[in-house]
Protein backbone atom coordinates (compact mmCIF):
# COMPACT_ATOMS: atom_id res chain seq x y z
CA UNK A 1 0.00 0.00 0.00
CA UNK A 2 1.36 3.61 -1.05
CA UNK A 3 1.26 6.26 0.88
CA UNK A 4 -1.79 7.72 -0.62
CA UNK A 5 -4.14 4.88 -0.79
CA UNK A 6 -3.46 4.66 3.23
CA UNK A 7 -4.12 8.20 3.68
CA UNK A 8 -7.32 7.19 1.86
CA UNK A 9 -7.93 4.67 3.65
CA UNK A 10 -7.40 6.67 7.19
CA UNK A 11 -9.98 8.98 6.39
CA UNK A 12 -12.67 6.33 5.16
CA UNK A 13 -12.05 4.50 8.26
CA UNK A 14 -12.57 8.01 10.50
CA UNK A 15 -15.60 8.64 8.02
CA UNK A 16 -17.10 5.64 8.93
CA UNK A 17 -16.28 6.03 12.80
CA UNK A 18 -18.26 9.33 13.13
CA UNK A 19 -21.09 7.81 11.55
CA UNK A 20 -21.28 4.57 13.84
CA UNK A 21 -20.85 6.81 16.37
CA UNK A 22 -24.02 9.19 15.73
CA UNK A 23 -25.76 6.28 15.10
CA UNK A 24 -25.30 5.07 17.95
CA UNK A 25 -26.51 6.75 21.05
CA UNK A 26 -23.57 6.65 23.28
CA UNK A 27 -25.84 8.66 26.71
CA UNK A 28 -28.56 5.39 26.29
CA UNK A 29 -25.80 3.00 26.04
CA UNK A 30 -24.20 4.21 29.36
CA UNK A 31 -27.78 4.09 31.40
CA UNK A 32 -27.97 0.56 30.24
CA UNK A 33 -24.86 -0.17 31.64
CA UNK A 34 -25.18 1.66 34.79
CA UNK A 35 -28.51 0.16 35.23
CA UNK A 36 -27.29 -3.07 34.39
CA UNK A 37 -24.30 -2.44 37.06
CA UNK A 38 -27.23 -1.17 39.78
CA UNK A 39 -28.68 -5.19 39.62
CA UNK A 40 -27.37 -7.37 42.10
CA UNK A 41 -25.57 -9.66 40.13
CA UNK A 42 -26.14 -7.65 37.22
CA UNK A 43 -22.58 -6.43 36.71
CA UNK A 44 -22.63 -10.42 35.74
CA UNK A 45 -22.99 -9.90 32.39
CA UNK A 46 -20.12 -7.40 32.10
CA UNK A 47 -17.67 -10.05 34.55
CA UNK A 48 -15.87 -10.40 31.27
CA UNK A 49 -14.74 -13.62 32.41
CA UNK A 50 -16.73 -17.21 31.73
CA UNK A 51 -18.25 -19.33 34.81
CA UNK A 52 -15.85 -21.95 34.12
CA UNK A 53 -12.69 -19.30 34.27
CA UNK A 54 -14.38 -17.85 37.56
CA UNK A 55 -14.91 -21.12 39.03
CA UNK A 56 -11.23 -21.91 38.42
CA UNK A 57 -9.83 -19.09 40.08
CA UNK A 58 -12.41 -18.94 43.13
CA UNK A 59 -10.96 -22.93 43.50
CA UNK A 60 -7.22 -21.94 43.35
CA UNK A 61 -8.15 -18.85 45.78
CA UNK A 62 -10.51 -20.90 48.18
CA UNK A 63 -7.44 -24.34 48.19
CA UNK A 64 -4.95 -21.03 49.06
CA UNK A 65 -6.82 -19.47 51.97
CA UNK A 66 -7.28 -23.32 53.05
CA UNK A 67 -4.35 -23.77 53.49
CA UNK A 68 -4.14 -21.04 55.95
CA UNK A 69 -7.21 -22.24 57.75
CA UNK A 70 -8.36 -26.02 57.26
CA UNK A 71 -11.76 -26.97 57.86
CA UNK A 72 -12.95 -27.82 61.14
CA UNK A 73 -13.04 -31.72 61.04
CA UNK A 74 -16.22 -32.06 61.70
CA UNK A 75 -17.89 -34.14 58.39
CA UNK A 76 -22.24 -33.07 59.86
CA UNK A 77 -21.08 -29.59 60.46
CA UNK A 78 -19.41 -29.01 56.97
CA UNK A 79 -22.70 -30.90 55.43
CA UNK A 80 -24.90 -28.59 57.37
CA UNK A 81 -23.65 -25.51 56.34
CA UNK A 82 -23.58 -26.75 52.74
CA UNK A 83 -27.38 -27.65 53.01
CA UNK A 84 -28.32 -24.27 54.56
CA UNK A 85 -25.83 -22.19 52.08
CA UNK A 86 -27.20 -24.04 48.58
CA UNK A 87 -30.67 -23.46 49.66
CA UNK A 88 -29.96 -19.85 50.42
CA UNK A 89 -28.13 -19.47 47.69
CA UNK A 90 -31.00 -20.93 45.53
CA UNK A 91 -32.93 -17.73 46.01
CA UNK A 92 -30.06 -15.77 43.76
CA UNK A 93 -29.54 -15.55 40.00
CA UNK A 94 -27.39 -18.09 40.14
CA UNK A 95 -29.19 -20.54 41.76
CA UNK A 96 -26.81 -23.64 39.38
CA UNK A 97 -23.90 -22.15 40.18
CA UNK A 98 -22.71 -25.38 42.24
CA UNK A 99 -21.42 -23.51 45.43
CA UNK A 100 -19.03 -24.85 47.95
CA UNK A 101 -19.34 -23.83 51.79
CA UNK A 102 -17.02 -24.19 54.46
CA UNK A 103 -16.57 -23.68 57.96
CA UNK A 104 -12.55 -22.94 58.92
CA UNK A 105 -10.29 -23.57 62.20
CA UNK A 106 -9.84 -20.39 62.71
CA UNK A 107 -10.53 -18.16 66.50
CA UNK A 108 -10.71 -14.88 64.18
CA UNK A 109 -14.65 -14.01 64.05
CA UNK A 110 -15.03 -13.38 59.61
CA UNK A 111 -16.37 -14.64 56.84
CA UNK A 112 -15.08 -15.22 53.17
CA UNK A 113 -16.51 -15.20 49.64
CA UNK A 114 -14.24 -16.14 46.44
CA UNK A 115 -15.46 -15.69 43.08
CA UNK A 116 -17.44 -19.11 41.54
CA UNK A 117 -19.29 -19.76 45.06
CA UNK A 118 -16.52 -20.59 47.47
CA UNK A 119 -17.78 -19.44 50.90
CA UNK A 120 -16.30 -19.89 54.18
CA UNK A 121 -17.14 -18.94 57.39
CA UNK A 122 -14.63 -19.07 60.79
CA UNK A 123 -15.18 -20.93 63.47
CA UNK A 124 -15.27 -18.14 65.88
CA UNK A 125 -17.97 -16.78 64.04
CA UNK A 126 -20.07 -19.91 63.32
CA UNK A 127 -19.86 -19.88 67.48
CA UNK A 128 -21.80 -16.63 68.16
CA UNK A 129 -24.62 -17.64 65.76
CA UNK A 130 -27.76 -18.39 68.07
CA UNK A 131 -30.01 -19.83 65.30
CA UNK A 132 -30.15 -20.97 61.42
CA UNK A 133 -31.53 -17.34 60.22
CA UNK A 134 -28.67 -15.88 61.46
CA UNK A 135 -26.18 -18.45 60.00
CA UNK A 136 -28.23 -18.11 56.90
CA UNK A 137 -27.96 -14.35 57.08
CA UNK A 138 -24.09 -14.06 57.23
CA UNK A 139 -23.54 -17.02 54.39
CA UNK A 140 -26.53 -14.57 52.42
CA UNK A 141 -24.33 -11.82 52.60
CA UNK A 142 -21.09 -13.30 51.27
CA UNK A 143 -23.65 -14.59 48.43
CA UNK A 144 -24.33 -11.26 47.72
CA UNK A 145 -20.37 -10.81 47.39
CA UNK A 146 -20.33 -13.79 44.83
CA UNK A 147 -23.29 -12.89 42.88
CA UNK A 148 -22.33 -9.16 42.45
CA UNK A 149 -18.59 -10.29 41.62
CA UNK A 150 -17.24 -7.45 43.74
CA UNK A 151 -13.64 -9.71 44.67
CA UNK A 152 -13.74 -10.64 40.85
CA UNK A 153 -13.60 -7.35 39.90
CA UNK A 154 -11.18 -6.48 41.71
CA UNK A 155 -8.96 -8.77 40.69
CA UNK A 156 -9.82 -7.44 37.11
CA UNK A 157 -8.41 -4.42 37.52
CA UNK A 158 -5.54 -5.79 39.63
CA UNK A 159 -3.52 -8.55 39.26
CA UNK A 160 -5.31 -9.91 36.92
CA UNK A 161 -5.01 -7.85 34.20
CA UNK A 162 -1.61 -9.56 34.11
CA UNK A 163 -3.29 -12.75 34.03
CA UNK A 164 -5.01 -11.53 31.30
CA UNK A 165 -2.18 -10.98 29.13
CA UNK A 166 -1.04 -14.16 29.86
CA UNK A 167 -3.64 -15.02 28.63
CA UNK A 168 -3.60 -13.39 25.10
CA UNK A 169 -0.21 -14.38 24.57
CA UNK A 170 -0.88 -18.55 24.92
CA UNK A 171 -4.14 -20.48 24.71
CA UNK A 172 -4.24 -22.03 28.27
CA UNK A 173 -7.14 -24.52 29.63
CA UNK A 174 -9.19 -23.30 32.49
CA UNK A 175 -7.09 -26.03 34.74
CA UNK A 176 -4.47 -23.71 34.49
CA UNK A 177 -6.27 -20.46 35.42
CA UNK A 178 -6.51 -20.81 38.74
CA UNK A 179 -2.18 -21.69 38.86
CA UNK A 180 -1.49 -18.41 37.31
CA UNK A 181 -3.02 -17.22 40.50
CA UNK A 182 -0.08 -18.61 42.41
CA UNK A 183 -0.01 -18.30 45.99
CA UNK A 184 -1.81 -16.34 48.74
CA UNK A 185 -5.64 -15.67 49.59
CA UNK A 186 -5.11 -11.84 50.73
CA UNK A 187 -8.19 -11.44 48.09
CA UNK A 188 -10.67 -12.64 50.46
CA UNK A 189 -10.08 -10.12 53.08
CA UNK A 190 -9.17 -7.52 50.71
CA UNK A 191 -11.67 -3.59 51.72
CA UNK A 192 -13.79 -3.75 49.16
CA UNK A 193 -15.20 -0.17 49.22
CA UNK A 194 -17.75 0.28 51.91
CA UNK A 195 -20.66 0.57 49.37
CA UNK A 196 -19.87 -3.21 48.10
CA UNK A 197 -20.35 -4.32 52.09
CA UNK A 198 -23.50 -2.46 52.42
CA UNK A 199 -24.97 -3.93 49.17
CA UNK A 200 -23.90 -7.62 50.41
CA UNK A 201 -25.78 -6.95 53.43
CA UNK A 202 -28.75 -5.63 51.58
CA UNK A 203 -28.48 -8.77 49.07
CA UNK A 204 -28.01 -10.99 52.33
CA UNK A 205 -31.44 -10.07 54.27
CA UNK A 206 -33.47 -10.46 50.98
CA UNK A 207 -32.01 -13.89 49.78
CA UNK A 208 -32.25 -15.34 53.54
CA UNK A 209 -35.62 -13.65 54.05
CA UNK A 210 -36.63 -15.03 50.40
CA UNK A 211 -35.46 -18.87 51.66
CA UNK A 212 -37.77 -18.53 54.32
CA UNK A 213 -35.54 -17.38 57.43
CA UNK A 214 -36.23 -14.55 59.97
CA UNK A 215 -34.81 -11.45 58.11
CA UNK A 216 -33.27 -10.08 60.72
CA UNK A 217 -30.56 -12.87 61.04
CA UNK A 218 -27.83 -11.05 59.38
CA UNK A 219 -28.71 -7.63 61.45
CA UNK A 220 -29.01 -9.93 64.95
CA UNK A 221 -24.77 -11.31 64.31
CA UNK A 222 -23.73 -7.75 63.27
CA UNK A 223 -25.59 -6.82 66.94
CA UNK A 224 -23.45 -9.37 68.30
CA UNK A 225 -20.24 -8.43 66.67
CA UNK A 226 -20.88 -4.60 67.05
CA UNK A 227 -20.40 -4.69 71.01
CA UNK A 228 -17.50 -7.10 70.56
CA UNK A 229 -14.49 -4.59 72.02
CA UNK A 230 -12.90 -3.29 68.97
CA UNK A 231 -9.36 -3.78 70.54
CA UNK A 232 -10.49 -7.63 70.83
CA UNK A 233 -7.84 -9.12 68.25
CA UNK A 234 -10.11 -11.72 67.29
CA UNK A 235 -12.29 -9.26 65.16
CA UNK A 236 -9.06 -7.08 64.29
CA UNK A 237 -9.16 -8.04 60.69
CA UNK A 238 -12.86 -7.68 60.08
CA UNK A 239 -12.82 -4.19 61.32
CA UNK A 240 -10.19 -3.19 59.41
CA UNK A 241 -11.78 -4.37 55.78
CA UNK A 242 -15.84 -3.96 56.43
CA UNK A 243 -17.22 -0.53 57.76
CA UNK A 244 -18.39 -1.20 61.31
CA UNK A 245 -20.87 -3.12 62.31
CA UNK A 246 -22.73 -0.23 63.81
CA UNK A 247 -22.85 1.99 60.46
CA UNK A 248 -24.00 -1.48 58.34
CA UNK A 249 -26.78 -1.54 60.71
CA UNK A 250 -27.72 1.68 60.41
CA UNK A 251 -27.50 1.12 56.70
CA UNK A 252 -30.02 -1.32 57.13
CA UNK A 253 -32.43 0.11 59.12
CA UNK A 254 -32.67 2.79 56.09
CA UNK A 255 -32.74 0.30 53.57
CA UNK A 256 -35.05 -2.35 55.36
CA UNK A 257 -37.19 0.51 57.24
CA UNK A 258 -40.36 -1.09 57.32
CA UNK A 259 -40.19 -3.30 54.82
CA UNK A 260 -40.53 -6.39 56.70
CA UNK A 261 -43.46 -6.34 58.73
CA UNK A 262 -45.44 -8.83 59.00
CA UNK A 263 -43.05 -10.90 57.10
CA UNK A 264 -42.62 -13.46 59.57
CA UNK A 265 -39.46 -15.78 58.75
CA UNK A 266 -38.59 -19.03 60.46
CA UNK A 267 -35.23 -19.23 63.07
CA UNK A 268 -34.87 -22.89 62.77
CA UNK A 269 -33.52 -22.59 65.83
CA UNK A 270 -33.50 -25.69 67.31
CA UNK A 271 -31.42 -26.87 64.27
CA UNK A 272 -28.23 -25.00 64.25
CA UNK A 273 -25.78 -27.41 64.68
CA UNK A 274 -23.74 -27.31 67.48
CA UNK A 275 -20.00 -27.42 66.87
CA UNK A 276 -17.84 -28.95 69.14
CA UNK B 1 -28.65 -22.29 103.97
CA UNK B 2 -28.23 -24.01 100.63
CA UNK B 3 -31.65 -22.77 99.16
CA UNK B 4 -30.10 -19.13 100.48
CA UNK B 5 -26.61 -20.43 98.09
CA UNK B 6 -28.92 -21.53 95.56
CA UNK B 7 -31.03 -18.26 95.53
CA UNK B 8 -27.79 -15.58 95.27
CA UNK B 9 -26.50 -17.83 92.44
CA UNK B 10 -29.28 -17.69 90.57
CA UNK B 11 -29.50 -13.87 91.04
CA UNK B 12 -26.15 -13.30 90.42
CA UNK B 13 -26.89 -15.68 86.74
CA UNK B 14 -29.69 -13.25 86.24
CA UNK B 15 -27.65 -10.05 86.55
CA UNK B 16 -24.88 -11.57 83.91
CA UNK B 17 -27.96 -12.40 81.66
CA UNK B 18 -29.28 -8.95 81.56
CA UNK B 19 -27.71 -7.34 78.77
CA UNK B 20 -28.15 -3.20 78.20
CA UNK B 21 -28.77 -1.59 75.08
CA UNK B 22 -28.79 2.15 74.00
CA UNK B 23 -31.33 3.60 71.28
CA UNK B 24 -30.03 4.97 68.15
CA UNK B 25 -33.16 6.91 67.27
CA UNK B 26 -36.31 8.23 68.44
CA UNK B 27 -38.82 4.88 68.52
CA UNK B 28 -41.69 3.81 69.92
CA UNK B 29 -41.93 1.14 72.41
CA UNK B 30 -45.42 -1.20 71.68
CA UNK B 31 -46.97 -4.19 73.48
CA UNK B 32 -46.08 -6.80 71.11
CA UNK B 33 -43.31 -7.10 68.58
CA UNK B 34 -45.51 -5.74 65.31
CA UNK B 35 -45.68 -2.58 63.99
CA UNK B 36 -49.37 -2.19 64.52
CA UNK B 37 -48.63 -2.84 68.48
CA UNK B 38 -50.27 -0.67 70.94
CA UNK B 39 -47.83 2.36 71.56
CA UNK B 40 -46.71 2.55 75.08
CA UNK B 41 -44.15 5.26 75.53
CA UNK B 42 -41.39 6.60 73.11
CA UNK B 43 -37.67 7.02 73.70
CA UNK B 44 -35.65 9.26 72.79
CA UNK B 45 -32.63 8.51 70.98
CA UNK B 46 -29.46 7.53 73.73
CA UNK B 47 -31.95 5.96 76.28
CA UNK B 48 -30.19 3.03 77.96
CA UNK B 49 -32.36 0.03 78.10
CA UNK B 50 -32.27 -3.32 79.42
CA UNK B 51 -32.51 -6.27 76.63
CA UNK B 52 -34.72 -9.06 77.59
CA UNK B 53 -35.13 -10.92 74.13
CA UNK B 54 -35.13 -10.75 70.65
CA UNK B 55 -37.93 -11.66 68.13
CA UNK B 56 -37.59 -11.35 64.67
CA UNK B 57 -36.87 -7.63 63.77
CA UNK B 58 -37.51 -7.04 67.36
CA UNK B 59 -36.32 -6.40 71.08
CA UNK B 60 -38.21 -6.98 74.23
CA UNK B 61 -36.78 -4.06 76.55
CA UNK B 62 -37.05 -2.89 79.94
CA UNK B 63 -36.58 1.27 80.58
CA UNK B 64 -37.78 3.18 83.22
CA UNK B 65 -40.10 4.73 80.73
CA UNK B 66 -41.80 1.81 79.60
CA UNK B 67 -41.57 -1.86 79.27
CA UNK B 68 -42.55 -3.13 75.69
CA UNK B 69 -41.18 -4.06 72.22
CA UNK B 70 -38.70 -1.72 69.99
CA UNK B 71 -37.39 -2.55 66.74
CA UNK B 72 -33.60 -4.44 66.61
CA UNK B 73 -32.85 -1.65 64.35
CA UNK B 74 -33.45 1.60 66.26
CA UNK B 75 -31.35 -0.27 69.06
CA UNK B 76 -27.53 -0.76 69.45
CA UNK B 77 -26.64 -3.40 71.76
CA UNK B 78 -24.22 -2.19 74.17
CA UNK B 79 -22.62 -2.41 77.77
CA UNK B 80 -23.74 0.07 79.98
CA UNK B 81 -21.39 0.29 82.72
CA UNK B 82 -21.24 2.99 85.05
CA UNK B 83 -17.28 2.64 85.37
CA UNK B 84 -17.25 4.21 81.78
CA UNK B 85 -17.69 7.51 83.43
CA UNK B 86 -19.38 10.56 82.29
CA UNK B 87 -19.78 9.65 78.50
CA UNK B 88 -22.96 8.27 77.98
CA UNK B 89 -25.28 7.02 75.50
CA UNK B 90 -24.67 8.10 71.68
CA UNK B 91 -21.14 9.70 72.92
CA UNK B 92 -19.79 6.43 74.20
CA UNK B 93 -21.06 4.57 71.09
CA UNK B 94 -19.83 6.71 68.46
CA UNK B 95 -16.57 7.50 70.65
CA UNK B 96 -15.58 4.22 72.35
CA UNK B 97 -17.42 2.52 69.82
CA UNK B 98 -18.77 -0.44 72.18
CA UNK B 99 -15.55 -0.85 73.29
CA UNK B 100 -16.42 -2.06 76.78
CA UNK B 101 -18.44 -4.76 75.08
CA UNK B 102 -17.88 -8.17 75.54
CA UNK B 103 -14.55 -9.96 75.10
CA UNK B 104 -14.83 -13.07 73.18
CA UNK B 105 -12.97 -15.75 74.51
CA UNK B 106 -9.63 -16.54 72.94
CA UNK B 107 -9.08 -20.05 73.32
CA UNK B 108 -5.81 -20.47 72.37
CA UNK B 109 -6.54 -21.07 68.66
CA UNK B 110 -5.05 -19.08 66.29
CA UNK B 111 -6.61 -16.04 64.50
CA UNK B 112 -6.31 -15.45 60.73
CA UNK B 113 -4.29 -12.75 59.98
CA UNK B 114 -3.29 -10.71 56.52
CA UNK B 115 0.56 -11.91 56.84
CA UNK B 116 -1.43 -15.52 57.49
CA UNK B 117 -3.39 -14.79 54.48
CA UNK B 118 -0.67 -13.55 52.14
CA UNK B 119 1.41 -16.74 52.76
CA UNK B 120 -0.95 -19.45 52.36
CA UNK B 121 -0.20 -22.33 50.00
CA UNK B 122 -2.65 -24.39 47.90
CA UNK B 123 -4.03 -27.06 49.77
CA UNK B 124 -5.98 -29.72 47.17
CA UNK B 125 -6.86 -32.14 49.74
CA UNK B 126 -8.64 -29.53 51.47
CA UNK B 127 -10.39 -28.61 48.49
CA UNK B 128 -11.06 -32.28 47.83
CA UNK B 129 -12.75 -32.32 51.66
CA UNK B 130 -14.48 -28.95 50.85
CA UNK B 131 -16.10 -30.53 47.90
CA UNK B 132 -16.87 -33.70 49.32
CA UNK B 133 -19.58 -32.09 51.61
CA UNK B 134 -20.94 -29.85 48.76
CA UNK B 135 -25.16 -30.37 48.42
CA UNK B 136 -26.88 -30.23 45.11
CA UNK B 137 -29.60 -28.46 44.59
CA UNK B 138 -32.34 -31.09 45.39
CA UNK B 139 -30.57 -31.87 48.37
CA UNK B 140 -30.46 -28.69 49.66
CA UNK B 141 -34.54 -27.79 48.40
CA UNK B 142 -35.00 -31.20 50.78
CA UNK B 143 -33.15 -29.85 53.47
CA UNK B 144 -34.95 -26.85 54.13
CA UNK B 145 -38.57 -28.93 53.39
CA UNK B 146 -37.68 -30.43 56.96
CA UNK B 147 -37.85 -27.45 58.86
CA UNK B 148 -40.72 -26.20 57.00
CA UNK B 149 -38.53 -23.05 54.87
CA UNK B 150 -40.75 -22.20 52.11
CA UNK B 151 -39.34 -19.29 49.36
CA UNK B 152 -40.75 -16.91 48.84
CA UNK B 153 -40.57 -13.66 45.92
CA UNK B 154 -39.44 -10.82 47.87
CA UNK B 155 -37.29 -7.81 45.89
CA UNK B 156 -33.80 -5.95 46.29
CA UNK B 157 -33.92 -3.79 48.65
CA UNK B 158 -32.60 -0.42 47.33
CA UNK B 159 -29.69 1.59 48.33
CA UNK B 160 -30.71 3.94 50.63
CA UNK B 161 -30.82 7.25 49.11
CA UNK B 162 -30.45 6.47 45.65
CA UNK B 163 -32.95 7.93 43.09
CA UNK B 164 -35.41 5.43 41.74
Amino acid sequence: MNKLTAKIFVIAALALLLQTAQAFDFGQELRNAARELQKPGGSANLGGYSEEEEVAIGRQIAGNLLGAAPLVQDKKLQKYVNNVGRWVAIQSERPDLVWHFGVIDSSDINAFAAPGGYIFVTRGLYKLLNDEAELAGVLAHEIGHVISKHHLKILQQGKMLDLGSKLLGKQVGDDKIGRLIGSGAEIVSRSLDKGAEFEADRIGVVLAARAGYDAYGLPGVLQEIGHTAADDSSVALLFKTHPHPDDRLAKLGEAMDSRFDGLNGQTAAKRLYKIK
Amino acid sequence: MKFYLLFTLFIAGAAQAAESGTTVKTDSVRSAPFSDAKIITTLPAATRVEILKKDGGWYQIKSPQGSGWIRMLSLRRGDVKAATGPISGLASLASGRAGTGKIVATTGIRGLNEEELKAAHYDEKQIALLESSTSSRVEAQKYAAKARLKARQIDYLAEPGASK
